[in-house]
């Protein structure tokens, strides 16, 4: 027989379908898997077969001689309903150029149509069966990721929990990213424990969050244990809804059920590992009382059994913590954590602008600094004198020396003037005592040697006549 | 498919004769049993099937995993097989 009748799980998910479509059988939801759907197999479609397998398959074996259409499926408006001729001009009006229709391949033309008018009828549903499938494939990812990370960061994924059990939207937001693109990018209004928190679920598979995490181990086992009791609370008003999904009744599982989709589905799979890890406990409680102290009492030995396990390898058992501790108010401790950062910035703030008011939030409106060297600010270098060239150095020297360019320029106008002075008082006679002085000297010369010099040259009397 | 399986270069280097269907690419114990039980039990019947659905892809690996539940691999390699088998040998 050509057609294949055998286990049904291995039949594709469409295949199922289709066959339920066929034998009347209402579909499960549309985002039910594919378990639901070999289940209504079994039970329909496989009876059937059962009940009248025989004659089915001689009935079959002639229509194989015949190539007519199935006796079976002949009222519904199917592609199954179709003969041969019919279904190759149905595919053909899809485009599809059919090749022989016969026994063996006459099931993957009717499927191969049933697709195409899928396609063309349903385009809605088919792409929410394609957001179902797509889905499920990613949390089938996660679930891998999970598992490799899984060995060295339980403790870390309990914290998760918790913490998303208290703050909704800070951790809605996160776990949004953290389906999204499989890491956390730090954001500056969280506050740091939680980053911190989710940093170490990656630490085995990337190294990038390393290095902060381990130092702050202990830090979170702090912010960790603070945050129980608001979770507690939580759980207990929605732990009617806690049998959700992994089928592992837990408290921090009912806190995620209140929350949004991804982080429920999230937490889903988280506790899906986490519950092989503390069945015991579960089991103990399997009914989860509405009564707060069970919980609570549930949850610290819970957390502390992972807070160990999540720091041995890291810090050598701060063991100081013991349930007491636990019970703290969420503001406490966790206050005190989230403080902690703002502080030496506000000291900052005081020591540059000292007349800022100190708000409650810690977020100061300041002046913007300029920006030393925009807008015609003068650069400040940080190093008052780079280190130049000895011909620099030495050109440096030189004009240290030099007298200053005024004093240069006053000292060459006085020379000038008195240059000119001086011209001006040999060209005019009328008052010329550089005139008369030379004539005193020449008188004194003539006095001294006046007949030598008379008698030397006959050019001299004549210059004198002139003057 | 930048490197094929010894198995694949075996079925391809020569005629298939009278090879059982396990000789596919692909195929292996499990699948093979499963096709022989739906009376694929030589490697021609499958390559009889494979030219009656045209060599069309899509539907021989619909035909392959409904038949005897292969993978996506598996049916990559028992297609791959036969069309190089087809081009070599038809």
């Amino acid at each position: 027989m050509p057609v294949f009748v055998e286990d049904p799980a291995h039949f594709s998910k469409s295949r199922l379908k289709s066959d339920l479509i066929a034998h009347n059988v209402a579909l499960p939801p549309s985002k039910s898997k594919k378990e639901a759907y070999v289940e209504l197999h079994m039970k329909h479609v496989d009876q059937k077969h059962a009940a009248d397998f025989s004659s089915d398959e001689e009935d079959q074996v002639q229509e194989v001689a015949e190539e007519e259409e199935d006796p079976d499926d002949t009222e519904m408006p199917d592609p199954s309903g179709l003969t041969d001729d019919d279904l190759r001009a149905a595919l053909l009006v899809h485009g599809v150029k059919a090749g022989p229709i016969v026994a063996s391949t006459r099931a993957l033309y009717e499927q191969k149509l049933r697709k195409l008018l899928q396609s063309d009828g349903h385009d809605k549903m088919n792409g929410t069966e394609k957001a179902v499938l797509y889905s499920d494939s990613e949390e089938e990812e996660e679930n891998g990721e999970e598992d490799d990370e899984e060995s060295g960061s339980e403790g870390a994924k309990q914290e998760t929990v918790e913490q998303s059990g208290q703050t909704q939207k800070e951790s809605r937001q996160v776990e949004l990213l953290f389906q999204k693109g499989g890491y956390v990018y730090p954001q500056c209004f969280l506050p740091s424990s939680r980053l911190r928190a989710r940093a170490s679920r990656h630490r085995e598979p990337s190294t990038k969050w390393n290095s902060g995490n381990v130092l702050k181990s202990s830090e979170q086992g702090r912010s960790r244990c603070s945050q129980i009791p608001a979770g507690i609370s939580r759980a207990s008003s929605v732990d009617q809804r806690s049998g959700l999904g992994s089928g592992v009744p837990s408290a921090s599982q009912s806190v995620m059920c209140n929350d949004s989709f991804p982080s429920r589905k999230f937490s889903i799979t988280e506790m899906v590992e986490e519950g092989s890890l503390t069945c015991f406990l579960m089991e103990s409680q399997t009914s989860l009382s509405p009564n707060v102290d069970t919980e609570r009492e549930f949850n610290g030995s819970n957390v502390q059994e992972h807070w160990s396990r999540s720091n041995r390898l890291d810090m050598p058992a701060v063991d100081k913590k013991n349930h007491s501790v636990y019970y703290t108010p969420e503001a406490s401790t966790y206050e005190r954590k989230t403080k902690l950062p703002p502080e030496p910035v506000k000291d900052i703030y005081k020591d540059l602008i000292p007349d800022t008011k100190t708000t409650p939030t810690g977020i100061h409106a300041t002046r913007r600094r300029p920006i030393k060297g925009a807008a015609g600010r003068p650069i400040q270098y940080a190093y008052p004198d780079t280190p130049a060239s000895p011909t620099t150095l030495e050109r440096r020297e030189v004009e240290r020396r030099l007298v200053p360019i005024h004093i240069q320029i006053l000292v060459f106008f006085i020379v000038a003037s008195l240059l000119y002075f001086i011209y001006a008082c040999i060209e005019d006679n009328s008052f010329n005592p550089f005139v008369a002085l030379l004539d005193i000297l020449s008188q004194e010369s003539d006095i001294k040697e006046g007949l030598l010099l008379q008698a030397e040259t006959q050019d001299r009397p004549a210059l004198f006549g002139q003057e | 498919m930048s490197s094929t399986s010894q198995k694949h270069r075996d079925f391809v280097a020569e005629p298939m004769g009278e090879k059982p269907v396990n000789a596919l690419a692909g195929i292996g114990e499990v699948l093979g049993k499963r096709l022989e039980e739906k009376g694929f039990d030589k490697a021609y019947v499958v390559l009889g099937q494979f030219l009656v659905l045209k060599k069309d892809e899509e539907l021989f690996r619909d035909w392959l995993k409904d038949t005897c539940g292969a993978n996506a691999k598996q049916q990559g390699d028992c297609f791959g097989c036969l069309k190089e088998w087809c081009d070599a040998f038809l």
